[in-house]
C-alpha cells in the first residue's frame, strides 16, 4: 500500500515536472524486464539465444530492422539496391550516427563487423554459418558498402536485422580487446550499457542521441530469472514490469489475467514444437510405426485443453505466418484404431518401449508429453519420458544422435521463413539432423535457396513440407503464442513475436 | 596443544585434497564440455570440437589438468569459466557472500528462536508449553523446505505484498529465505537446547551452586547456557554442511545467486572450472568450520584434547 | 523439578507420540501398500476434459484433479510408493554398510579405523545436494540411483555411531573375558557387540527414513530425481509450482502427504529415542 502510494506520488511528480519542463525529449522512469537466461557474453557473434536478442536489440543495430509488425525497414542503412543476379547488395548508410563510445558509424565499421563475423572471431561462435552466403564486404565510400555474395540469399536482408549481423565498433574493440567487449558491449542502439552482474542482471541507460528517437525512459534494467513462478511473482509484486517469452508457462496465464494490475499480451509467434523421430534406431525406423504414432495422438484435444487458446495446431514444423506454410496441407487424422493396425502390420509387439526426450525446463511440454504418452499407451506402446538439461539436449544428445525414439524440437524460426527451419532440420549433415540422409530431400532444400522469386520458392517450400509429412519425419504439435506479462503502468508497448523489442517508444507511469 | 592443532590441520588439508580429487574426477565423467561450448548453430565438425577442447584445456591428460587446478588454488586462481570465459574467482566472489550471508542470517534466526523456546520448554517440562514446543519442533522438522518456501512466497510476497518474492537486493529480500531455513534449523536446535538445559539443571554442580544460595536466574543463565553454547557449537559444525546443502534448494526457489545456482548451472554447462572450484571452496569451508569448532571444543573442554 | 504430575504428563505425552506416530505412518504405509487395489490405474489416467477440478466437489475426485485431469488422491497415494521405497531401501542399505564399517573400524582399530575416519571426514565435507547433482549428471536420475546416492552419503552416520559404541564396549568386562576364553572375533562382534548397538542404530534409522523422504522429494523437485511419469510427491510438488494461485490443491495435498508421513516417522523415532535412552545422549 505504501509502495503504491509512493509510486503514484513519484509518477505525479514526474508528470508535472515534465509539463513544466515542456521538453519533448524528457525521459523519466525505469523499466525492469525479466529474462530467462544469462547469455554469458554480449558479443553478437557468440550466441543464438533469444534472451541475448531481447537485450541486444536495445544496444546494437543492424543494417536493416524488423519490428513487431514483421516488416523489414531501414536500420543503419537508409536504402539498398540488390543487383539483378542477386549476388551484390549495395547499402547506403545512415549519416551522423555515433557509437556509444563516440566513434562514428561508417562503412569501415560495417566492413569490420562482417570481416570479424566471417573470420576468426566468428569461427568461435555459432552465428557465422548463418551468414555464409556473404563472400566479402567492400567499402565504396564512407557511407556506401557493397555486399558481395557467393550465391543469392533471399533471406539475407532479414538476417541482417539481428544477431550476428549487428554492427560493432571497430576502434573500441581494437582498443579494449575482445574479452572486455564481451562484458562491456558498445553499439549504436537506443540504450547504453552500464553494468553487467553475471547471473543477476544487466543495466542500461538511455542514449539521448539515438538516431531513431531518444528513449522515453531513462533506465532499462534486465533481471535474470529462470524460474517461471518466480518471474510471475516478481511481476505481481511490481518489481518487474515486463516478463518476456518464453518464460510464462500456459499454466500461469489465468494468474496474470486474474490480476488487475497486470495485462497479458499474447501474439502469434514463430516458435513451434514437435516431437521428431529417431528414424535410424528402433521401431521408429519404420515409416508405418511413425505414422501410427502420429495417428494415435489427438493433437487437437491436447492443444485445446492444455494450451488453452495460447497456441495453435500445426501440420508442418512452421507457424502459419511463415513463408512456406500451406493451409491446405492435411496431416494424418486422429485414428487410434488405424494406428493399432499399422503397428501390428509393422510387427510391433504390444508393450513395446519408447523413450521420449524433452527439455527439462519446459513445463508446458512436460504436460503435453505426458498426454502424448497416455495416447501412445492406449495403442499398446509403453512410453517413458526423459527430461534433459537444455544445454545437454541441444548440444550433445540431439546433434550426436543419442536421442530416444522421439525427441522434442523447439524452433524459433525468427525469420518466419520455412527455409531456415527446413534446411537445419532435414538436410543431411546439419546439426539438427543426426539421423536422415535423404538425397531427394536434400536436392529440394538446396534448390530453393538461391531462388529470388518468392512465389517460386514458396512452391518448393510447400513441396518440402508435403514430403516431410509423407515420410512422417516428425509429430508436429503446436505453434505457441509469444506470451508477455506486462504491468499496466507500462504504456506504448508493442509485443513482438520474436522477442526483439526496441524499448525506446515505451513510457512508464 | 600444538600437537593436537597440527594433527587436525594436517587432517583437514588431506581431506580437502581428497575431495578435490574425487570431484575433479567425477565431473569429467559427465560429458564433453566442448560440445556444450560449441553451441553450433550450423554444423560443428570434429576439428572444431578439438579446437575448442584445446582452447578449454580439456585435451590434456587428467593429472595435468588436476595439478594445474591445484597450482592455481595456491594462488587463488580458479581458472576461467568455460561459458564466456569469466574468471571463476569473480563468479565465486559474488556467489559466496550471497550464500554465506544467507547461512548466517538463517543461523541467526534459528538461534534467536531456539534459545528462548528451548529454555521455556526445559523450565516448563511436562506442562503444555513444553508439549506445544515439542510438537511444533517436530512439525518443523517434517516440512519440506522448498514447499515451505513456496508457501511463504505465496503468502507474504503475492497475497500480502509485504516482501519481495525473490532476488538478492537489500535487507527485505533476506527475510523469507532466512526464515525458511531458520525455521527448519530451529526445529532441531530447540530440542538440543531443551535437552542440554534439562541435563544441566539436573547436574551436580548446579545443585551445588543452588545450595550456595545463588539466585535461580543466575544459576540458569550462567551455567546452563554455557553448556548449551557448547552443544550448539558442535551441532553447528555438523549442521553447517547440511545448511549449505539445504540452502541450495532454497536458492533455487528464491532466485538467490549463490553457490548452489552456480553449481547447478555449471553441471548443466559441463563447466569444469566453476564446478570444481565451487565444491572445493564449500568443502574447504565446511572442513575449516569443523576444525575451528573442534579447536574451540578442545579449548573449552580439556578432556577432548587427549582423544 | 519432576513430580508425580509431570511424570504422568510426560508418560502420557510419550504414549501419545507413539500412538499418533504409528497411526500416521501406519495409515500411510497401508494406503500405499493397497494403492494398486484402491486405484488400479495408478493415478495415470489422463482426462483432459476434467483438468483442474476443485477438491471436495464429487466422489470421483475427492481431492480434485491435476492439470492433466488425473485424480489427485490416486496420485498422492500411488506417489507414496516412491518415497517409501527410497526411504526404506536407503536406510536398510545404509545400516548394512555403515554398521559393518563401524564394527570393523571400532573393533580392529588401526588402519581400518584411520581409513574410516578419513572417509567420514570426506563425507561430511561434501554438501549432499552438490554430491547429488554431480552424481546424477554422470549417471542420470532414477530410483535406484537415488537410493545408492543416499546410502553412499549416509552410511557414515551409522559407522560413526557404531564405532563409538564399539570403542566403549570393547573394553568392558564381558568382552574382555570372551576374548580371554578364545571366542572367535566374528562371534564376539556378532553375538556380543551387535545386540547392544542396535538401539541407537534403530533410532537413527527411523529419523533418517524421515529425512530421506524429504531429501528424495527435494531432489525430484529440482528435477534430479525419478522419471516424471512416475507419480511421486516431489514430482507433484514441482509440477504444481505454477498452479499455486489457480489450483492450490495440486500442491497442498502432496505437500501434506510428505509432512504427515515424515511427522509420523519423527514421532516414532522420538518415542524410540526416549524409550531407549531417556537422558538424550544419543543424538543425530
Amino acid at each position: 500500500m505504501a509502495l503504491k502510494l509512493t509510486r503514484s506520488l513519484l509518477g505525479a511528480l514526474a508528470m508535472s515536472t515534465a509539463l513544466i519542463a515542456a521538453s519533448p525529449s524528457f525521459a523519466a522512469g525505469k523499466l525492469t524486464v525479466s529474462l530467462s537466461q544469462d547469455p554469458g557474453s554480449w558479443d553478437p557473434v557468440d550466441t543464438f539465444l533469444v534472451a541475448w536478442a531481447t537485450v541486444a536489440t536495445n544496444i546494437f543495430d543492424g543494417l536493416t530492422y524488423r519490428g513487431p509488425d514483421l516488416k523489414l525497414v531501414p536500420g543503419l542503412a537508409e536504402s539498398w539496391q540488390v543487383s539483378d543476379d542477386g549476388k551484390k547488395i549495395t547499402f547506403k548508410l545512415r549519416q551522423n550516427v555515433k557509437f556509444h563510445d563516440g566513434e562514428p558509424f561508417n562503412a569501415d565499421a560495417v566492413k569490420f563487423t562482417f570481416d570479424r563475423l566471417l573470420g576468426d572471431e566468428g569461427s568461435k561462435g555459432p552465428q557465422k554459418s548463418n551468414y555464409a552466403a556473404i563472400e566479402k564486404v567492400e567499402v565504396v565510400d564512407p557511407s556506401t558498402v557493397d555486399f558481395i555474395l557467393k550465391s543469392p540469399d533471399p533471406v539475407l536482408l532479414t538476417k541482417l536485422a539481428g544477431y550476428g549481423a549487428m554492427i560493432v565498433p571497430p576502434n573500441y574493440i581494437k582498443e579494449k580487446g575482445e574479452d572486455y567487449f564481451n562484458t562491456h558491449p558498445v553499439g549504436t542502439g537506443a540504450f547504453k550499457f552500464i553494468s553487467y552482474e553475471p547471473k543477476i542482471g544487466v543495466k542500461l541507460e538511455a542514449n539521448p542521441d539515438y538516431w531513431g528517437g531518444a528513449p522515453k525512459i531513462s533506465e532499462l534494467d534486465y533481471k535474470f530469472i529462470t524460474e517461471p513462478a518466480t518471474a510471475v511473482a516478481e511481476l505481481q509484486a511490481g518489481r518487474v514490469d515486463i516478463v518476456v517469452p518464453p518464460i510464462i508457462p500456459i499454466s500461469m496465464v489465468p494468474t496474470i489475467k486474474g490480476d488487475s494490475r497486470l495485462e497479458l499480451m499474447s501474439v502469434p509467434g514463430p516458435t513451434v514444437d514437435a516431437l521428431r523421430f529417431n528414424t535410424r534406431d528402433g521401431i521408429t525406423a519404420d515409416v508405418r510405426v511413425r505414422k501410427a504414432i502420429i495417428m494415435a495422438v489427438d493433437r487437437k484435444t491436447i492443444v485445446d485443453a492444455i494450451l488453452a487458446g495460447q497456441a495453435s495446431e500445426i501440420v508442418s514444423f512452421q507457424s502459419s505466418l511463415s513463408l512456406g506454410y500451406d493451409p491446405d496441407l492435411k496431416g494424418l487424422p486422429f485414428d487410434p484404431e488405424g494406428a493399432k493396425k499399422l503397428l501390428a502390420e509393422a510387427g510391433v509387439k504390444p508393450g513395446a518401449p519408447l523413450q521420449i526426450d524433452i527439455r527439462g525446463n519446459d513445463a508446458t511440454m512436460n504436460e503435453v508429453a505426458q498426454a502424448v504418452s497416455s495416447y501412445l499407451q492406449a495403442v499398446g506402446l509403453t512410453p517413458t519420458i526423459k527430461p534433459y538439461e537444455l544445454n545437454v539436449l541441444l548440444n550433445d544428445i540431439i546433434p550426436q544422435g543419442k536421442t530416444g525414439a522421439l525427441f522434442q524440437q523447439k524452433w524459433g524460426g525468427w525469420t518466419f521463413d520455412y527455409d531456415n527451419t527446413a534446411y537445419s532440420m532435414y538436410h543431411s549433415g546439419e546439426k539438427w539432423n543426426p539421423y536422415e540422409k535423404d538425397a531427394e530431400l536434400d536436392k529440394l532444400l538446396e534448390s530453393q535457396r538461391p531462388m529470388t522469386d518468392a512465389a517460386q520458392r514458396e512452391k518448393v517450400l510447400r513441396q518440402i513440407a508435403a514430403y516431410v509429412n509423407d515420410k512422417a519425419l516428425e509429430l508436429p504439435l503446436y505453434n505457441s503464442n509469444a506470451i508477455y506479462g506486462v504491468n499496466k503502468r507500462v504504456k506504448n508497448f508493442t509485443p513482438a513475436p520474436d522477442n526483439r523489442i526496441k524499448l525506446n517508444e515505451v513510457t512508464v507511469d | 596443544m600444538i600437537g593436537f592443532l597440527t594433527k587436525r590441520i594436517l587432517q583437514a588439508i588431506f581431506t580437502v585434497l581428497v575431495v578435490t580429487l574425487v570431484v575433479a574426477f567425477a565431473i569429467r565423467l559427465t560429458g564433453d564440455p566442448a560440445l556444450i561450448s560449441a553451441q553450433g548453430g550450423g554444423t560443428v565438425t570434429e576439428a572444431d570440437l578439438q579446437r575448442i577442447r584445446v582452447a578449454l584445456g580439456v585435451d590434456r591428460p587428467f593429472y595435468v589438468q588436476y595439478l594445474g587446478f591445484l597450482k592455481g588454488l595456491l594462488t587463488l586462481d580458479f581458472g576461467r569459466s568455460f561459458v564466456g570465459g569469466t574468471p571463476v574467482s569473480q563468479l565465486i566472489g559474488t556467489a559466496l557472500p550471497a550464500t554465506l550471508t544467507l547461512a548466517f542470517a538463517s543461523l541467526f534466526v534459528s538461534i534467536v528462536l531456539s534459545i528462548p523456546l528451548g529454555v521455556k520448554a526445559a523450565t516448563t517440562r511436562g506442562k503444555w508449553p513444553d508439549q506445544a514446543i515439542r510438537i511444533f519442533s517436530l512439525i518443523g522438522l517434517s516440512f519440506p523446505n522448498f514447499w515451505l518456501a513456496t508457501m511463504l512466497v505465496l503468502l507474504f510476497a503475492i497475497a500480502l505484498q509485504w516482501l519481495p518474492p525473490s532476488g538478492y537486493d537489500g535487507f527485505s529480500s533476506y527475510i523469507m529465505p532466512a526464515v525458511t531455513m531458520g525455521l527448519i534449523l530451529t526445529a532441531t536446535n530447540v530440542r538440543l537446547v531443551r535437552t542440554t538445559m534439562l541435563d544441566t539443571l539436573r547436574s551436580q554442580y548446579v545443585m551445588v551452586a543452588r545450595a550456595k544460595g545463588l539466585s535461580e536466574t543466575k544459576v540458569l543463565y550462567k551455567h546452563a547456557l554455557r553448556n548449551c553454547a557448547i552443544v550448539l557449537l558442535t551441532f553447528l559444525g555438523v549442521q553447517f554442511g547440511g545448511l549449505l546443502g539445504g540452502i541450495v534448494v532454497v536458492e533455487r526457489v528464491f532466485n538467490w545467486p549463490g553457490m548452489g545456482t552456480l553449481a547447478f548451472d555449471a553441471v548443466a554447462a559441463r563447466d569444469y572450472p566453476v564446478l570444481q572450484s565451487v565444491i572445493t571452496v564449500l568443502s574447504a569451508l565446511i572442513i575449516g568450520v569443523n576444525l575451528l569448532i573442534d579447536l574451540a571444543y578442545g579449548l573449552i573442554d580439556p578432556r577432548i584434547r587427549t582423544q | 523439578m519432576a513430580n508425580a504430575t509431570t511424570s504422568g504428563r510426560l508418560s502420557r505425552f510419550k504414549a501419545m507420540e507413539f500412538v499418533v506416530g504409528i497411526l500416521l505412518f501406519g495409515t500411510i504405509c497401508l494406503a500405499v501398500l493397497f494403492a494398486p487395489l484402491l486405484f488400479p490405474d495408478g493415478g495415470t489416467k489422463i482426462d483432459l476434459a476434467a483438468r483442474l477440478t476443485a477438491p471436495f466437489q464429487s466422489f470421483a475426485h475427492v481431492l480434485g484433479t491435476d492439470p492433466l485431469g488425473r485424480d489427485v488422491l490416486a496420485r498422492v497415494v500411488t506417489g507414496g510408493k516412491v518415497s517409501l521405497v527410497v526411504g526404506f531401501a536407503s536406510v536398510v542399505g545404509s545400516i548394512f554398510v555403515g554398521v559393518a564399517m563401524g564394527l570393523v573400524a571400532g573393533y580392529y582399530r588401526g588402519a581400518w579405523d584411520a581409513l574410516l575416519m578419513r572417509f567420514v571426514d570426506v563425507q561430511l565435507a561434501l554438501p549432499f545436494i552438490l554430491l547429488a547433482i554431480t552424481f546424477f549428471a554422470i549417471l542420470g536420475g532414477s530410483l535406484v540411483n537415488t537410493i545408492v546416492l543416499l546410502i553412499v552419503s549416509q552410511c557414515v552416520q551409522y559407522a560413526r555411531l557404531v564405532r563409538g559404541s564399539v570403542l566403549s564396549l570393547r573394553e568392558r568386562e564381558f568382552i574382555l573375558s570372551a576374548r580371554a576364553i578364545g571366542v572367535a572375533d566374528r562371534n564376539i562382534i556378532l553375538r556380543h557387540l551387535l545386540p547392544n548397538l542396535l538401539g541407537p542404530v534403530i533410532v537413527l534409522a527411523t529419523l533418517n527414513f524421515a529425512n530421506n523422504i524429504l531429501l528424495e522429494s527435494s531432489l525430484t523437485f529440482l528435477g534430479l530425481g525419478v522419471d516424471p511419469t512416475i507419480p511421486s510427491w516431489g514430482g507433484m510438488l514441482a509440477d504444481a509450482r505454477t498452479y499455486l494461485q489457480t489450483a492450490w490443491w495440486v500442491s497442498v495435498f502432496p505437500g501434506l502427504a510428505i509432512l504427515l508421513t515424515v511427522l509420523g516417522l519423527n514421532l516414532l523415532g522420538d518415542w524410540l529415542r526416549d524409550s531407549l535412552d531417556p537422558t538424550g545422549r544419543t543424538s543425530r
